[in-house]
């Protein structure tokens, strides 16, 4: 068996793998197994570091790009229509999606340039209030999520100064404020429904409502959430080209000069203040982006959305996922907005177990669960 | 799989109806029923107390021999989020097997979630919420409520004030959802009530100085000054008018309905003050003793807290409705809908139009001696002390 056939059978099976384990997770709903299912894979990931089949699959991994993406894309087709009729799971797949997105936007910021943004869930609740308010107009709804990207990256532009001339913690400051203070905005603010909250109608193409179920045949009728689900899944995929092209890219490059050291970057002629304008605009707009469909698939938003603890999640996701890690972030989108939710049972304690969860991987994995690697120039490539 | 599950349900509950029918049914079939409510975060102590409230409904039922079904509670937490309010009113409601929900303390997460019980066809009955928006905005069939709205409490607080003999109203009120809801609906029931209105002052709700418009309601010399909004700004109003020397009657809604509202003008401003509040004292409900009981037997470890006995009422009603129309959505919408004069611990409940109980109870304050005390309860009543202007 040559090397490259071998690679392909450890993707595929890996994926049959990981689509098994997604549709078993969702589909439990005893504590039990749930618990008994989380300790398999955290075996399983043990197990597998210990006998350093880690490497070698990494290693596979990272040779066959192409048919990795592939395959996770494939994969979650797969665990959506598993669950074609079942409103809930569905929800929850779209939701992670969008998270991804979102916390790609802040990983953007943080990951690759590392300007610090802690109001993520404020930039994400302009594109939601966007969608609110443009719902109510005839501007062609796949346009609102763009312009709600727009507008985020916009209102975003206040922060710029503050934010290049703070550093750190008070750069960190700076952000905290503009979360609370849009919060505030939004709560004292008659037009945008006040504290209440106001609805947002829902996805709309051409006529094609995303809020009606798909009837394909008399029996067969599948879940509204399915037409979020794939819109979510293609707005992931563009943000994880968009992502992976700058990363590769001479902005990638430059990014990450201003990252690791911001003066020997200005020594050598990058413009420190042009680098992280642009990361921190693009970052707002793609969590825009993810909020504009978010508010459209809830129907309903309010200011309690967008506190200051949501923004926490963001930056959560992008810890544990690893700074600047694609994959990580996916990963931890998923593990962050399903486990408190697979915990419901236990209620008034989930949140307890889920932060003791969070701390002991942040403590034993301080580099996040999928660090990013070494720069791949070129995909399989390594130095 | 999926497809295998849900027809063996199906299939199930179809023998369940007919085994029902005959009456050959031995062992009790298993019902599911939902509660919603803010178990983490700023209000969780109502929403567990509410929580363990419905809990006690459904053991209490399951305990009774002459039960058809066997309930099970499946309860959930909104974290008072709209976001995750819709996630979990969506795994409820998607959830063929839960038959009623009493659900929403928080009325953003209950605006949030109604359009997803509408569209599951899950009946389901608030026992907190009281922005009226909540059943008055939709013709959904599915949604009532068992608690009063601020609606309701308008309406005793004008038909109290023009019986005490009260005929004319200077109304200040703070510009927020709340403070403006308020004025709405106590002009309106004032106005049937015969009473006259000579003024009305919006203000922002964080306004300092009142005393221009307290100025101009001296003029007019009104009987009352109705304020509605939260306690800071009834504070600052009710002292501003001792200093231009109004001598109205001073009545407020239930946003000052706390004991901060006395402390900060001090219990001698205070005497006298009236106000209006959803639910009553658990002591002094129609069940509460009963409820008390029950809920100190079944040894919870929090407090039932103020609106535990309308999630007790609420899940009372819907397992009533479950035992009367067999575990079915549609036929539990439909005897919740024709619920009129019908017995809870929380008083009667009738569903109007929208679903929402127009015989909310609503308990009338007055602050004696520093303390706020139910109007029956009072000097006030028997004339012994006597309100402003009287």
């Amino acid at each position: 068996m040559t090397q490259s056939l071998k690679d392909k059978l450890v993707i595929l099976s890996l994926a049959v793998l990981a689509t098994a384990f997604m549709i078993t997770f969702l589909a439990i709903e005893e504590q039990a197994e749930i618990f008994a299912l989380l300790v398999l894979a955290a075996v399983l990931v043990f197990a597998s570091a210990k006998f350093g089949l880690i490497e070698t699959i990494s290693g596979c991994l990272s040779r066959n790009e192409r048919l990795l993406n592939g395959a996770v894309v494939a994969a979650t087709l797969i665990v959506a229509f598993w669950f074609y009729e079942d409103h809930f799971p569905l929800l929850m797949i779209a939701t992670v999606l969008l998270y991804t997105v979102a916390s790609c936007g802040l990983n953007m910021q943080f990951g690759y340039t590392g300007v610090v943004n802690f109001a993520g869930a404020a930039f994400f609740g302009i594109g939601c209030y966007t969608a609110a308010v443009l719902g109510e107009t005839s501007v062609p709804m796949l346009m609102v999520i763009i312009v709600g990207g727009l507008v985020a990256a916009l209102v975003g532009s206040i922060l710029i100064i503050p934010v290049l001339r703070t550093r750190g913690h008070y750069a960190a400051v700076v952000t905290i404020a503009f979360g609370l203070l849009f919060r505030t905005f939004l709560e004292v603010n008659d037009a945008l429904g006040g504290p209440q909250g106001l609805g947002v109608s829902g996805m709309n193409i051409f006529g094609w409502d995303f809020n009606s179920g798909i009837t394909l045949t008399d029996d067969i009728e599948v879940s509204f959430y399915m037409n979020y689900v794939i819109l979510a899944l293609i707005m992931v995929m563009l943000t994880f080209v968009l992502m992976r092209r700058i990363e590769r890219s001479w902005i990638g490059l430059n990014f990450d000069a201003v990252r690791l050291d911001e003066t020997a970057a200005a020594c050598y002629g990058i413009d420190i203040k042009h680098w992280k304008i642009l990361s921190f605009t693009l970052g707002n707009f793609l969590a825009g982006t993810a909020g504009a469909l978010y508010a459209m698939m809830l129907g309903f938003i309010a200011p309690s959305n967008f506190a200051f603890s949501d923004s926490l999640i963001l930056v959560s996701i992008v810890l544990l996922g690893g700074m600047g890690s694609l994959w990580g972030t996916i990963l931890a989108a998923g593990l962050v907005v399903l486990l408190p939710e697979k915990l419901q049972a236990i209620q008034e304690y989930r949140f307890l177990i889920y932060a003791v969860v969070m701390i002991l991987i942040l403590l034993f994995r301080p580099q996040g669960v999928l660090p990013r690697g070494l720069r791949a120039y070129i995909p399989g490539w390594r130095g | 799989m999926k497809i295998l599950g849900k027809s063996t349900v199906s299939a199930i509950a179809m023998v369940m109806t007919l085994t029902v029918g005959v009456g050959v049914a031995d062992a009790k079939d298993k019902v599911k029923v939902a509660f919603i409510g803010p178990m983490t975060g700023g209000v969780s102590a109502v929403g567990v107390g509410g929580r363990n409230s419905a809990e006690l409904a459904v053991q209490l039922r399951n305990a009774d021999p002459e039960a058809k079904y066997e309930y099970e509670l499946v309860s959930m937490d909104s974290e008072c989020k709209p976001n995750v309010g819709v996630q979990v009113a969506t795994k409820i409601a998607a959830d063929s097997k839960i038959i009623g929900l009493v659900g929403h303390y928080c009325s953003a997460v209950a605006m949030g979630a109604v359009d997803i019980y509408h569209r599951f066809n899950l009946p389901m009955s608030v026992w907190g919420a009281v922005l009226p928006d909540v059943t008055y905005a939709n013709d959904y069939k599915e949604i009532h409520r068992v608690n009063g709205t601020m609606i309701n409490q308008n309406e005793v607080a004008a038909k109290f004030m023009t019986e005490q003999g009260y005929k004319t109203w200077v109304v200040i009120h703070d510009t927020t959802d709340y403070g403006k809801g308020h004025d709405k609906y106590f002009t309106e029931y004032l106005t049937q009530n015969g009473g006259e209105i000579l003024a009305d002052f919006g203000v922002s709700s964080d306004q300092q100085d009142f005393t221009a418009e307290l100025t101009k309601a001296k003029q007019l010399n009104p009987d009352v000054i109705y304020f509605g909004g939260l306690t800071p700004l009834g504070v600052r109003i009710r002292a501003q008018m001792e200093k231009l020397g109004i001598t109205s009657q001073f009545q407020g809604v239930s946003g000052i309905k706390s004991d901060s509202f006395i402390e900060g003008v001090g219990p001698e401003l205070s005497e006298g003050v009236v106000s209006f509040l959803e639910g009553a004292p658990v002591d002094k409900l129609p069940g509460g003793q009963y409820f008390t009981e029950k809920y100190q037997a079944a040894g919870f470890a929090e407090s039932e807290e103020a609106y535990g006995p309308f999630a007790f009422a609420a899940m009372t009603l819907i397992l009533d409705g479950i035992e009367e129309v067999g575990p079915n959505r549609k036929k539990l919408t439909e005897y919740l809908g024709n619920i009129q004069g019908y017995d809870s611990i929380v008083g009667e409940v009738s569903f109007d139009d929208h679903g929402q109980n127009t015989v909310a109870a609503i308990t009338k304050y007055v602050i004696q001696d520093g303390k706020w005390v139910v109007w029956e309860d009072s000097e006030y009543v028997d004339g012994t002390r006597k309100l402003a202007g009287k």
